[in-house]
């Protein structure tokens, strides 16, 4: 059996460190070891955008990204998105225009759509589409998503990010 | 499903722990978009993976003539390199259609060359482009045009302990990659036919490759001979479509059967021919 590795990273503001076996997935440290089961574990293949995270700010697919990759790095899962256990404006637009159904694909449009507002406060509907291309929803028809963004959009309110 | 990780700082490093003597069962990692899944799934069992990430082949560089790719730039870097877009305009065409935002982030144009898919975008606009590789290893470093590292359905030239050091794409070239799939994003094209202007020395200044064919991406020389100046008449296009068309074998498969991938071929051939021409007329002259 390989031996551990540590890493080093932080994880919605928290630093962490950890001894990991060198082939565990970002999307199981995530889930498994620090137990933030908002990630969801999708196509397992980097298709669906459910396991997007931001990786400094850059959305990822935790799905396809050993751990020990992110070493040094900021992790933000759909957890650290507000404060003090308020929701963001993207995340009240969702909310507010029954953007979600099932919600398993819900954080991961928010994660994608939150660096896509943090880079582009005010956006048009298709660059709303484009960045939210990579993200399936099998519920929605993603009408009501892309009408939330574009709500949080017209808002102004920038995303709040540890 | 055990194998070790490593991060090498140094070239040298790297070829050691990537040599199939020393190490066996090594395999090189990029951006691992493809390979980490193949992993988890049990199709592949490496001993050890070798992280690409801290090696000094990020680099990017623009000569007079020539572009050059370092070999682990992610695909997101190149889409929005101004160089790029401004001189290989059918190279960003098919970058962009590639997966998803997050996907491209990490995926890398060394990796997706010598993954070999025969289901590439990325292939045909690399092909018509000439594009050619600098594969690096402890001996050092050869050249290989794209067409000749190319062997079969994900199979290439590539040597064990190889790596692709950069991809060297000639500037500027008027080009463009048009293609056909059942949904835009996060899916692979049924067909993707390239086309670009290099200066004509007396032949055809087209190069054109297409993917969906059997049995990999690949130029088709008779639409290339068919069109002999940068201007084409109707005429001339038409003949390049109908010896496309003719010449090659077209895959069949789950994405597409063989039938609509030959109307695909033509429909898609006369687009990108278009397209190309007016792009010339706005970007002036060819390189070398």
């Amino acid at each position: 059996m390989t031996r551990s590795v540590s890493l080093r990273l932080r994880v919605n503001g928290v630093p962490l460190e950890r001894s990991i076996p060198p082939n565990r997935i970002l999307l199981d440290l995530l889930r498994e070891d620090l137990n933030l089961t908002g990630t969801k574990r999708g196509c397992d293949l980097g298709t669906c955008g459910c396991c997007t995270v931001l990786l400094d700010g850059v959305p990822t697919l935790s799905c396809l990204t050993l751990a020990k990759l992110v070493e040094g790095t900021e992790v933000t899962t759909v957890e650290g998105l507000g404060e003090h256990g308020e929701l963001t404006a993207l995340q009240r637009a969702f909310v507010e225009r029954g953007a979600t159904q099932c919600g398993f694909c819900t954080p991961g449009f928010l994660m994608t759509a939150t660096a896509l507002l943090r880079d582009h406060p005010t956006v048009s509907r298709k660059e709303i589409q484009e960045a939210l291309s990579g993200n399936l929803c099998r519920c929605t028809g993603y009408v009501k998503i892309i009408e939330a963004v574009e709500a949080a959009s017209r808002s102004g309110a920038s995303p709040s990010l540890p | 499903m055990a194998y070790a990780l490593h991060f090498p700082r140094t070239l040298d490093e790297a070829f050691r722990l990537l040599d199939p003597e020393g190490t066996e069962g090594a395999l090189p990692l990029a951006g691992g978009t493809d390979l980490l899944p193949a992993v988890e799934a049990g199709r592949w069992h490496p001993s050890a993976l070798v992280s690409l990430s801290r090696l000094p082949l990020g680099t990017f560089e623009r000569t007079e003539h020539e572009i050059l790719i370092g070999g682990t730039l992610p695909l997101r870097r190149l889409e929005r390199e101004p160089d790029i877009v401004r001189l290989l305009p059918g190279l960003v065409e098919a970058i962009r259609e590639v997966g998803s935002v997050p996907l491209r982030h990490r995926a890398t144009l060394g990796g997706n060359v010598v993954r070999a898919s025969p289901a590439s975008d990325l292939l045909p606009p690399l092909l018509a482009l000439e594009a050619s590789l600098d594969l690096r290893s402890r001996d050092g470093t050869r050249r290989v045009a794209l067409g000749d590292f190319l062997r079969g359905s994900w199979e290439t030239t590539l040597r064990p302990g190889e790596l692709v050091e950069r991809i060297r794409i000639p500037v500027p070239r008027p080009s463009s990659y048009r293609w056909q799939r059942v949904r835009p994003a996060n899916d692979i094209s049924q067909v993707g036919v390239a086309c670009a202007l290099a200066s004509s020395d007396g032949r055809s200044p087209w190069r054109i490759a297409a993917g969906g064919v059997e049995p990999h991406p690949q130029r088709l020389p008779g639409a290339e001979a068919a069109l002999s100046h940068e201007d084409p008449t109707p005429g001339e296009i038409e003949e390049a479509v109908h010896r496309a068309v003719e010449g090659s074998r077209l895959k069949d498969d789950r994405r597409a059967g063989e039938e609509y991938r030959r109307h695909l071929l033509g429909v898609l051939l006369r687009r990108s021919i278009t397209s190309t021409v007016s792009r010339a007329r706005t970007m002036g002259g060819r390189g070398t």
